[in-house]
């Protein structure tokens, strides 16, 4: 079970930065990459270090994300709205 | 009773699992927005619960079972506010939603 | 004409097609000059007509240079990957006993430890004791970056202009009558909620997981939440500039002087006449609830400014 959580994880922690690079969309970018933070958290509960687990859910997935969606905003770069 | 408590618990987290597999392809299979949150939130709330229940079946009752359950509680109470909040930021910007749905004037 | 041929020459080096490139605009338009007169529009007009018919042709240099600098670039990328694939594959196995890693400081934190800092939690041990000034480092750096975010985004009378004002007290207006039932309650549920976890985060630091910077992310998230659901007009009534930076740099200065005072007296907790108390109770633990408190309250506050400052421009 354990061994099988190790492959999938990484597995889709290197589909999910693929998918970062290769998307077209900035905001989908912005999306996939809190996933991949989420998908990293997990990963370090895996590691024994339950206190970078929290972190990087707080940090990653949660206030960066909405970061960069305002900066995406702030520049104009968010497709399909009026300030396009 | 030990065995029927963590069948009990593996058949709902089973059922979870459906859950969640009939809410991804629901939202790859929908075109318009409003219809793929719809197959979303199913995942959210009804997903969460079979899969948490069966969690605290399978740990058995304790400060886990409690801790699972105040997620449930924080899940239900937050994610049905947030597709509220994105439904209604479509329906203010989307500029021909009469066309997509029945909109029921004020 | 003369400008035009001029920069046509320049043109034709590589490295300004690089440029235009890289700069994401292309060479026509860069061409264009500001004010046209009309025979010279005429001009202007073909090739970009030509260009609209044939463009591989025209532009045969600049495309087979981007096929060369994509392969280039996978090239570069595989064999960064290859380099570091093997570098993973020589690294000795996680936990073995003969790793370089595994000497005697990590000894010495391992089993001195808690006797040491009094910290349940080593990570808080480390983080807070042993390199505290590594922490500090950090919270400082946090700091600076929400200083230079300030610099940046504050919007002040220098640099507003009649649109953004006008693009502000719109939604000043909107924010003040659209306001949403369903979550005004359920924020007013959730907030006390996120909030009291992560002062139990922080306060917890040095016996559980979390610390300073989990636990003053979460509660940070609560101040955004806050200004999200209730508007930043109420939000400023009690969280202003002024207040964001007396809080923060008073609790920096808290870490500094109290870390000070550790190190001025020999650093090893001998002579500084703090009590470690007994590990595991909330009060124990030395100077390592302090400091926890101090770098909860400077992330805190920084996750709101920047929030804050990339949505309005105000604090």
């Amino acid at each position: 079970m354990r061994l099988a959580l190790e492959l999938i994880l990484p597995i889709l922690l290197i589909i999910c930065a693929l998918a970062v690079t290769f998307s077209k969309r900035l905001l989908v970018s912005v999306v996939i990459f809190t996933s991949f933070s989420l998908v990293m958290s997990v990963i370090w509960v895996l590691l024994e270090s339950p206190d970078l687990a929290i972190t990087e859910a707080a940090v990653g997935a949660g206030v960066s994300g909405l970061l960069l969606v305002y900066t995406l905003k702030k520049i104009h770069a968010l497709k399909g709205t009026s300030d396009e | 009773m030990e065995n029927v408590r963590i069948v009990a618990g593996m058949v709902l987290v089973g059922l979870g699992l459906f859950v969640y597999v009939v809410s991804v392809f629901g939202l790859f299979r929908f075109q318009y927005v409003l219809n793929r949150m719809h197959a979303a939130a199913l995942g959210d709330t009804l997903g969460i619960l079979f899969v948490l229940l069966g969690l605290i079946l399978l740990t058995g009752w304790g400060f886990h079972a409690l801790r699972m359950g105040l997620i449930i509680a924080f899940l239900w109470l937050a994610s049905p506010v947030s597709s509220h909040l994105l439904a209604k930021a479509e329906f203010v910007t989307f500029k021909h939603i009469k066309s997509e749905c029945e909109v029921v004037e004020k | 004409m003369n400008k035009m041929a001029r920069m046509k020459k320049e043109k034709k080096t590589p490295w300004q097609r690089f440029c235009a490139w890289v700069n994401g605009d292309a060479p026509e338009k860069a061409l264009l000059p500001a004010e046209p007169p009309k025979p010279k529009k005429k001009k202007e007009v073909k090739p970009q007509k030509k260009k609209a018919a044939a463009p591989k042709k025209e532009w045969m240099g600049l495309t087979r240079f981007e096929h060369i600098y994509r392969v280039c670039a996978v090239f570069i990328g595989v064999i960064i990957v290859a380099v570091l694939m093997i570098t993973v594959v020589q690294l000795p196995l996680f936990g073995s006993p003969d790793n370089p890693a595994e000497n005697e400081v990590v000894e010495r934190y391992v089993e001195d430890g808690l006797e040491e800092t009094g910290a349940v939690n080593m990570v808080a041990g480390m983080i807070l004791d042993y390199r505290a000034f590594d922490t500090f480092g950090e919270s400082s750096v946090l700091f600076l970056a929400v200083t230079c975010v300030t610099m940046l985004l504050m919007r002040d009378r220098n640099n507003t202009d009649k649109d953004e004002d006008l693009l502000t007290a719109r939604e000043h207006i909107v924010e003040g009558h659209e306001e949403d039932i369903i979550l005004l309650q359920i924020a007013k549920l959730i907030i006390p909620c996120v909030l009291v976890y992560g002062i139990y985060v922080v306060l917890n630091g040095h016996l559980s997981p979390g610390g300073g910077f989990s636990g003053g992310t979460i509660m940070g998230s609560a101040l955004i939440l806050f200004a999200v659901s209730f508007g930043m007009i109420r939000m400023s009534r009690f969280f202003n500039y002024s207040t964001f930076r007396k809080i923060t740099s008073s609790a920096l200065m808290v870490y500094a002087a109290s870390k000070a005072y550790s190190f001025f007296t020999g650093a090893n907790h001998l002579e500084s006449h703090i009590p470690l108390g007994t590990p595991g109770a909330i009060l124990s633990s030395g100077l390592i609830l302090v400091l926890d408190i101090c770098v909860g309250i400077v992330v805190a506050c920084t996750m709101y400014g920047f929030y804050a400052l990339f949505t309005k421009g105000e604090l």
